[in-house]
């Protein structure tokens, strides 16, 4: 069997208030994105291969999804007109149902189901036509059935009416109070209720009431109260003394001193009150605001200091280069080859010449010691795909991903201690992390002065 | 600001109907207005039923004001908040800070039922 999900972003206009810019199918529930549900009930329900449509752009849901491979199953994507019929969709879609059995998931965006339940065995008895919908929002197959006879238990099904931030509240409510169980969610799970994400900082006053779930990267300053019925998602910071209960905390989120935030979705600087359906627009960012990841006047100043430097490093290092990389080419000490790596322009590839120098005699350590075989790398600093120091770029390949902010120079190299990729790889995220610009200029002084010392220089 | 003296009863309470936004841009405005209607009543309203917008420098003109009118010996009484209004007082906790009515008139009318209940 195979899964076509089928979204109408048209048809939700009401999530562009809790998640702006975002697809219908990465809006989180519980911290986890819709399509994850659908994801996982697709290979529960027996089938190797989705297929994502959407009249909307879908390079978001791609980039969460790639091709499956976090799943074990295929996921390929394709694009649909606001006007097109579903007959048309599957027209149009015929390679990929090549006459096998499809589930179709037509225009919903979540379902009640039970990771528990058989429906595997189900979904093959079952003749085609609706399982489940309503008003053109549908779960049905299309084929005949596999099995002959009908599976003895109907497993657990039910749609959800979701068309307003109050449902989806309720919704997520529903799921905190009485079916955390019946769906695989993200966070350690070590007792009943409670659900913590990775790199989560609870100070010791902090108080966590259950049931909650907390996302990935998050910091619950000193005095808070969170919970009960609290989701906080990720990249969120909860500041002192305030209360966080019976509230959704979207990701990206900062949650200001001394604040009680009850019954509501708090989404960047967006305050929602489910029952009502009333937005507001926070324009004091000391109340709540959105927390950047990239951008902003740091990421900005950051860039500045780490460009000034290498136009500093470029022009002093010009004359060295212009000598020495001819003689030791010549000599055979010098040899490049052109690699693709990960940029640190979000989804952007960058061609650099990787030079691998050979210390023999004086001329090779000149070089070494100035560090020329990254000169022309720092031509990209200038550009914007790497920055001055920052992790190890990443060589593009089928599984690799890019790293955090890829540099001239690694923080591994100024260290020193890293004695594996692993070491390194910690020590570059830890600084990728936490560094400022004079950090960075101390970090990339000690890395010159370290690669002198490396046997060879690649 | 429309300012007004409700003196129907024995006790007279001043009225103010407050403008759509307050911000840091005009805050200090109705403070200063505010040290006025004092000189005229302690007891006072604040008609919200306009007001669109709060920033927390305006809350904090209006948390000012009430402990203005209780060192006088009087109260602020907010009246007729609305739904975004009503977010920004739940948020920072400032509605346990005042008594707050649905409208104008029934907030005048606390201040009277006080009155004779005394």
């Amino acid at each position: 069997m195979k899964t076509i999900i089928i979204t109408k972003g048209v048809d939700y206009p009401w999530l562009h208030d809790i998640l702006p810019g975002h697809h219908p199918l990465l809006v989180p529930l519980c911290n986890k994105p819709f399509i994850e549900f659908f994801i996982d009930f697709s290979i529960l329900a027996g089938s190797t291969a989705i297929r994502i449509i959407s009249d909307e752009t879908i390079n978001d849901v791609a980039d969460f999804c790639e091709k499956g491979d976090r799943w074990g199953i295929d996921i390929s994507y394709a694009n649909s007109l606001p006007s097109d019929s579903l007959n048309k969709i599957l027209e149009k879609n015929s390679k990929f149902c090549s006459n096998e059995r499809i589930m179709i998931i037509n225009n919903i965006l979540f379902f009640h189901y039970n990771k528990n339940a058989d429906y595997r065995s189900f979904f093959a008895s079952l003749p085609s036509g609706d399982v489940l919908g309503f008003d053109q929002k549908t779960l049905s197959l299309t084929g005949s059935p596999v099995a002959s006879e009908n599976s003895r238990e109907t497993p657990p099904l039910s749609t959800v009416v979701l068309d307003s931030a109050g449902q989806y509240y309720e919704l997520a409510k529903d799921l905190l109070h009485n079916r955390l169980l019946h769906y695989v969610l993200p966070g350690y799970n070590n007792e009943a209720g409670c659900y913590i994400g990775r790199n989560v900082v609870i100070q010791k006053s902090a108080k966590i009431v259950k049931p909650v779930i907390i996302g990935n990267n998050v910091q619950i300053l000193a005095g808070s109260v969170i919970g009960p019925a609290a989701i906080i998602g990720n990249n969120v910071i909860v500041d002192r003394k305030s209360t966080v209960a019976s509230s959704i905390v979207m990701d990206n989120t900062f949650i200001g001193e001394q604040l009680e935030v009850e019954r509501k979705i708090a989404s960047g600087n967006v305050l929602i009150d489910p029952e009502s359906g009333q937005s507001l627009t926070m324009e004091d960012p000391h109340l709540l605001s959105s927390i950047s990841q990239t951008g902003g006047s740091a990421t900005l100043f950051l860039r500045i200091v780490h460009g000034c430097i290498a136009i500093s490093l470029i022009t002093l290092l010009l004359l060295p280069y212009l000598l020495l990389r001819p003689i030791l080419e010549l000599r055979g000490s010098w040899s490049t080859k052109t690699t693709i790596y990960h940029s640190a322009k979000p989804r952007c590839k960058v061609a650099l010449p990787v030079t691998t120098l050979r210390k023999k005699g004086m001329l090779s350590a000149l070089a070494a010691f100035f560090s020329l075989d990254r000169y022309m790398w720092l031509f990209k600093v200038l550009s914007g795909h790497l920055d001055l120091i920052g992790s190890r770029p990443v060589e593009v390949t089928q599984e690799s991903k890019a790293h955090l902010r890829p540099g001239v120079f690694s923080y591994a190299e100024a260290e020193d201690w890293p004695q594996n990729d692993i070491d390194s790889d910690i020590v570059n995220h830890y600084y990728a992390v936490h560094s400022n610009p004079f950090k960075d200029i101390a970090m990339t002084q000690k890395a010159l002065f370290n690669r002198i010392h490396q046997e060879d220089t690649v | 600001m429309i300012f007004q003296l409700d003196t129907s009863t024995d006790t007279t309470i001043g009225i103010a109907l407050l403008q759509v936004r307050i911000d840091a841009s005009n805050c200090n405005e109705l403070q200063k207005a505010f040290s006025l209607w004092l000189q005229q009543s302690a007891n006072i309203v604040f008609d919200c039923s306009a007001l669109d917008f709060i920033d927390s420098s305006g809350l904090g003109t209006i948390v000012s004001c009430l402990r203005k009118a209780l060192e006088h010996k009087g109260d602020l009484r907010l009246a007729a908040l609305g739904p975004k209004v009503s977010l920004i007082f739940e948020l920072t906790k400032a509605k346990q800070l005042f008594s707050i009515y649905p409208d104008a008139a029934s907030a005048v009318a606390s201040f009277n039922a006080a009155t004779a209940g005394q």
